[in-house]
Order: structure tokens, then C-alpha cells, then sequence
């Protein structure tokens, strides 16, 4: 054990001289948090600015964009008439634009006496975008309400906002899959680069003449990244609540899963390591494995928003479970869910620790 | 008689495309510095990693404080100290910090007063708290012996410990080697400077392409090797050397010096008086005993330079 306590320190202390350690392990996440907590906390707008091109000009398609306005979710700014839409969109880098067509008006009367007359408005944009779906959504309302007007009938069902802890924001929603994406990266991407270091400095070798095992050196790395990771979890944690009045809350659950999940990613760099031969290597080889699962995994995104397909892909990531059972403890209390979520990453953890374990050799051939 | 401390018969370490060590046979006795010497690939790094246990052999034995290095090395693994070649400090460590760290990983505990004192040994005090990327090449050696130190081993392996450095470090370090052996230390030297071997090894294997090819005392290497003692005439030219030839005396144009070879130790005496009786211009006269570079020319035919072979 004191083989092991000291190279944790000796590691550590080298890793925290290390200035670039230090960002990634505290003020990146710690960046990433303001930086998203702003866009999507109370300090973003959610009003989406809708152009709308109105080629009819009568009483009836003016009212339908004042229903528009009236949304609350829409900023209805005009296009003139003189020019077509599709270059007013082009020149000036217009997301989101709507086109009032002429007749509009007369189109709507005919219905009253025909009714297989429709009346089409059109909704340009880029789907990618997520105005887009908002806009997408409120002109569909908009349209719907009209129509109920324009038929003289009322809305029967409605729909009532609830969430589902009035006390929860996006910034308690965000934080446990920081804390997932800060475990997966600064271990994985650590551990990979080290041990081309470790290679090519001939450490390994050097290593190879104490009385310190291989199993030894890994404990070490583990050990001290726990503390790093539990040492950002909680700058993190302390960021959320001073800035954004976050109300995820810090269970005797979510630190195992710091410890375990670091246990479990740490192995994980150490297991690239030996295949990497140097550090422009460790780079490449730690990016293509990361930063898929950091995207696929639920930790800027929810999963269900995914594909089925993607979300069959993040069942097998070992980040998912980390990110899911952090969610589970952290945002819902549900403990018994995050137990097995925990109990997942706990074996898998084991598993990777034993192949670079077993498989790691400071011998020469 | 001293015990031996290191034993090695019939050492091999073969790979599909080369014998880097083919079959070698040699003993380093206790508290004495052994050097090994030879050309960069010649196999000295190999035979000694297979003796700091780092690397298993194909065949043959070696025995390293009794223990076969095969089997058993981590008994004995706190006895050996070791500074492997192109050693490199870890960067943000300070001296006093890698030192105390090293201690602990060799299952030593050292005071503060103790790791100053490994320190002042190896001539680091004063950059006792420099960070090790901020010492010269000379500095990081020495703190790399002093790592190698710190578990009070018995037996030092440093594989080319002043490689790259310059006259003076390497002088430095000579002296630190010294020490070791004044301490009682067995010190295992690999290098590839034949002045550096004859000024330290108390015993020399000069390994070439896999094999020893002669060992012993630089003493008995350059007796039994080398070609004697060279008689300088300097600045005699032409004039001199053509004097020597009309009185039958056997010699070599060089520049414009004028040598004369005796074989027979017990023959100089009487040549330089022959010389010296001669009534030759010259500017200086001299004797030169043959050195390890002699014996290596002789014994691997070709000369070593910055650790290459040159014909």
C-alpha cells in the first residue's frame, strides 16, 4: 500500500503541475457548464423569430399572423412583398420564414362553401435546427386554432404544462451527464497519453527495476484520478447551485459512481495505452473512441431523442450506464435503478482492469 | 578471492534476425566496477537488461546475487540499483521529491536528512529543488544514479551513464563512479568510450556483434592485445627517419613524427637509448604505452568512434 500511495502522490503531483491537467480536469467541465447553462437556463431567449412573407394582405391573413404573435413562443417579423422569399431567406441567413400565399383569403371562403378546398401556407427552414421544430410547432397550432375560429367550433382538449419537479431546471438535467462526460474524459484521454509517455521515456523500464507491480502502478492511477474526478464533481456541483440555483442533489450514490465509473474509464485508457506507440497516436486512438461515446451515450443529449438504432448502440457503451445511473440518483432518487446501473459499471470496470493489468508488460522482449 | 556476484555461461539472446548476445561467458566479482565495452549493437544494453532482469534470455545462465535471473529476480530486486540507458527524469518531479518517490517504490523509507545526503553525494544539492526538466544532461544522470542509489543497493547497473555529455560531466561522473567502488559497490558499466573504460573498469569485456571477443584487466588486455610502446620522435621527418633505416632501426613515418615500436616492455630502455644516441633534429622524444583502443582495433579490426564503428 505505501508503494502504491506513493506513486499515486508522485503521479499526482506531476499531473497538477501540469497546467493542462488542470484545465481538463477543472475548469473545462466548469466552462462547459456555464456555457450551457446559460444557453439553455432562464439567461436564453426561447422566442423564436418567424418571417413571414404575407402575399394576401386582407383582414383574414393579418389575422392569422397576429395569431401567430400571439403564441408567445414567436417573434413575427415581415417580409416585403416585392421579392421572393427564397432570396430574402438567402441574402439574409434567415432560419426560419413563412409564406402567406395570394388568395389566402378567398381560398378560406371558398371552403366555407366547398370543403374539399385546402388552404396551404408554406414553412421554410432547416429541420436541423431546433428553432425549426419550434416554429414547426406553433404555426401548426396557430393554423389549428385558426381553423377552429374560422369554423366556428371551440378546442375541447387542452394541454397543461406540468414539469416534472417544478424545483428542476436544465442545469440539473445537464450537471450528472458533466460529470459523466468529465469521468469519461480525463482518465480515458490521461491513461492513453501516459502510457505512450510512459513507452517512449522508457518509464516502464525504469519502473521495471523497483519493487512496484504493474498492478500496483494501475491502483495508483485509480486512487488518484477518484480524487481528481471527486474533486471536480464537486467544483461542478458547487458552480451549478452558486450560479444556476440547481437542485440535482449530491447522494452517497453519485460519488460511488464517481469512483467506480473513474475505476472503470481509467482501465479503459490503460487498455488503448497498450496498443498506442506515442502520444500522436494516444490522441487519435483516445478521440475515436471518446468522443463517439460522448455523444451516444445521453450526455449533451437525451438518449430517447436518438434513433433506435443509435439507441441499441448505447445500451453496449459503459459511459450510458454511468450517465443514466447518475441521472437516476442525482435528478430522480431513484437508487435502486442507479444501484444496478452502478453494479453494470462496477463489472465491467473489473473486466477492463484485468486485461491491461494481465496484459501489460514493462519487460523487454 | 572475491565471490562472485554476477555469473554468466553461455548467455544467448537470439531474435529472428539477429544473435544479439550468442553465447557469452563472464563473472563481475564483488566491489569491483566491470565494464562492459563495445560498439553501439554490439549487445551490451541486451546482456545487461537480461542481468537487471528486464529481459528473459534465449538461452544459457546468469546468476545475479545468486539468484537465476530467470527465477526469483524480485528477492533480490531491492539489491540492485539501476540507471538504464538514455535515462530521462520525470519532468515536474524536484530531485529531493523523485528521490524520496524512488525510495518508497524500493521498499526504502529515507529521512529528508538522508535523501540531502544521497544528494550531495551525486553532487545535486543545490538543485535539490529544481524541477528535473530544468537540469542539464550532466544533472539528470546523476540524478538518475542517485535513484538507482537510494535503495543502498550492492550492485549498480549504469548502462552508458555519460553518453551525450560533455568532457567535464563526464569527468564528474567518472569520480561519482569511483565513489561507488570506494563504498563497496559492484558497479556493471556499459559504454562505448574506450578511455572511459580503461580509466574506471577494474575488469573489461569488449563485446562486438553478439560476442565477447577479450576480457580481463585493461592491464592484461593491453599486454596481451595491444602492440607495446611507441618511441615518438617529434618533428624528426623525413631526415630522421631516413637516420633510423642507415642503422637498421625499424620505423614509421607519421606526419612529421618519426615511430618507433618495441614490443618487449623490457626492450624500451635500451631502444630510446639507441635513439637518443642518434643525432636526429627533433623537436620532442617521447614514449606512448598502447591503450584500450589499440587492443580494440586489434581484437574487433576496426576503430570505434562516438560509439561506431570506422574502418
Amino acid at each position: 500500500m505505501k508503494r502504491i500511495l506513493a506513486d499515486a502522490r508522485a503521479f499526482g503531483v506531476q499531473y497538477l503541475r501540469s497546467r493542462i491537467g488542470a484545465f481538463f480536469a477543472f475548469a473545462f467541465p466548469v466552462i462547459l457548464i456555464l456555457l450551457f447553462g446559460s444557453i439553455f437556463s432562464q439567461g436564453g431567449s426561447s422566442i423564436v423569430p418567424l418571417y413571414v412573407q404575407d402575399l394576401d394582405g386582407t383582414n383574414l391573413s393579418q389575422n392569422f399572423t397576429a395569431i401567430l404573435n400571439a403564441t408567445g413562443v414567436l417573434e413575427v417579423r415581415m417580409i416585403p412583398r416585392g421579392i421572393a422569399i427564397e432570396d430574402y431567406i438567402s441574402q439574409n441567413s434567415v432560419n426560419t420564414a413563412l409564406r402567406i400565399p395570394a388568395g389566402f383569403q378567398n381560398q378560406v371562403f371558398l371552403h366555407v362553401t366547398d370543403p374539399t378546398v385546402r388552404v396551404n401556407v408554406t414553412l421554410y427552414g432547416d429541420p436541423t435546427q431546433s428553432t425549426y421544430g419550434i416554429a414547426a410547432a406553433a404555426v401548426s397550432g396557430a393554423a389549428t386554432q385558426f381553423n377552429l375560429g374560422v369554423a366556428g367550433a371551440t378546442a375541447i382538449v387542452w394541454t397543461e404544462p406540468k414539469t416534472i419537479d417544478p424545483g428542476l431546471s436544465y442545469i440539473d438535467f445537464f450537471l450528472p451527464g458533466m460529470i459523466g462526460f468529465t469521468i469519461l474524459t480525463t482518465p480515458l484521454f490521461g491513461m492513453t497519453s501516459i502510457c505512450a509517455e510512459y513507452r517512449t521515456r522508457k518509464y516502464f523500464k525504469f519502473l521495471a527495476t523497483t519493487t512496484l507491480t504493474k498492478g500496483e502502478w494501475l491502483a495508483a492511477k485509480i486512487i488518484f484520478y477518484s480524487l481528481l474526478m471527486l474533486a471536480s464533481l464537486l467544483l461542478m456541483y458547487a458552480v451549478s447551485i452558486l450560479v444556476f440555483g440547481a437542485q440535482a442533489t449530491l447522494t452517497p450514490m453519485a460519488l460511488l459512481f464517481v469512483v467506480v465509473g473513474t475505476f472503470e474509464f481509467t482501465s479503459l485508457g490503460m487498455i488503448l495505452g497498450l496498443f498506442v506507440k506515442d502520444s500522436e497516436t494516444a490522441a487519435t486512438v483516445a478521440n475515436a473512441i471518446g468522443f463517439p461515446m460522448m455523444f451516444l451515450a445521453g450526455t449533451f443529449f437525451p438518449l430517447e431523442s436518438m434513433p433506435p438504432f443509435l439507441q441499441s448502440i448505447a445500451l453496449a457503451l459503459p459511459l450510458t450506464y454511468v450517465n443514466e445511473g447518475l441521472r437516476a440518483t442525482m435528478v430522480f432518487g431513484n437508487d435502486a435503478l442507479a444501484l444496478t446501473y452502478l453494479l453494470i459499471t462496477l463489472a465491467v470496470g473489473i473486466v477492463l482492469f484485468i486485461i491491461p493489468a494481465r496484459a501489460l508488460s514493462w519487460k523487454s522482449k | 578471492m572475491a565471490e562472485n556476484v554476477i555469473e554468466v555461461r553461455g548467455l544467448t539472446k537470439h531474435y529472428p534476425d539477429v544473435k544479439a548476445v550468442d553465447g557469452i561467458d563472464f563473472d563481475v566479482q564483488a566491489s569491483e566496477i566491470f565494464s562492459l565495452l563495445g560498439p553501439n549493437g554490439a549487445g551490451k544494453t541486451t546482456t545487461v537488461e537480461i542481468l537487471e532482469g528486464l529481459r528473459d534470455p534465449t538461452g544459457g545462465e546468469a546468476r545475479v546475487l545468486g539468484v537465476d535471473v530467470r527465477h526469483g529476480y524480485a528477492k533480490i530486486r531491492g539489491r540492485v540499483g539501476v540507471l538504464p540507458q538514455e535515462f530521462e527524469p520525470f519532468d515536474r518531479l524536484r530531485p529531493r521529491e523523485a528521490v524520496g518517490y524512488w525510495a518508497k517504490l524500493v521498499n526504502r523509507t529515507r529521512s529528508d536528512e538522508e535523501i540531502a545526503s544521497i544528494l550531495e553525494t551525486v553532487g545535486l544539492t543545490s538543485r535539490a529543488n529544481t524541477y528535473a526538466m530544468h537540469l542539464s544532461g550532466g544533472e539528470k544522470r546523476r540524478l538518475g544514479i542517485a535513484m538507482a542509489l537510494v535503495g543502498n543497493a550492492e550492485l549498480v547497473f549504469l548502462d552508458e551513464p555519460t553518453t551525450g555529455l560533455d568532457p567535464s560531466a563526464r569527468r564528474d561522473l567518472w569520480g561519482l563512479i569511483r565513489e561507488l567502488k570506494r563504498e563497496g559497490k559492484t558497479v556493471v558499466l556499459t559504454t562505448h568510450y574506450l578511455d572511459e573504460a580503461e580509466q574506471l573498469a577494474d575488469h573489461v569485456a569488449i563485446m562486438n556483434k553478439g560476442k565477447i571477443v577479450a576480457r580481463g584487466t585493461p592491464d592484461d588486455l593491453i599486454s596481451r592485445h595491444g602492440g607495446g610502446t611507441t618511441i615518438v620522435l617529434a618533428g624528426a621527418g623525413t631526415g630522421g627517419y631516413e637516420a633510423l633505416a642507415a642503422r637498421g632501426i625499424s620505423a614509421i613515418l607519421d606526419g612529421g613524427n618519426v615511430l618507433v615500436h618495441v614490443a618487449m616492455a623490457a626492450e624500451v630502455r635500451r631502444m630510446l637509448a639507441k635513439v637518443a644516441s642518434i643525432d636526429i633534429p627533433l623537436t620532442e622524444i617521447y614514449t606512448q604505452r598502447d591503450t584500450l583502443e589499440d587492443v580494440f582495433l586489434k581484437v574487433v579490426g576496426a576503430r570505434m568512434a562516438e560509439g561506431e564503428l570506422v574502418a
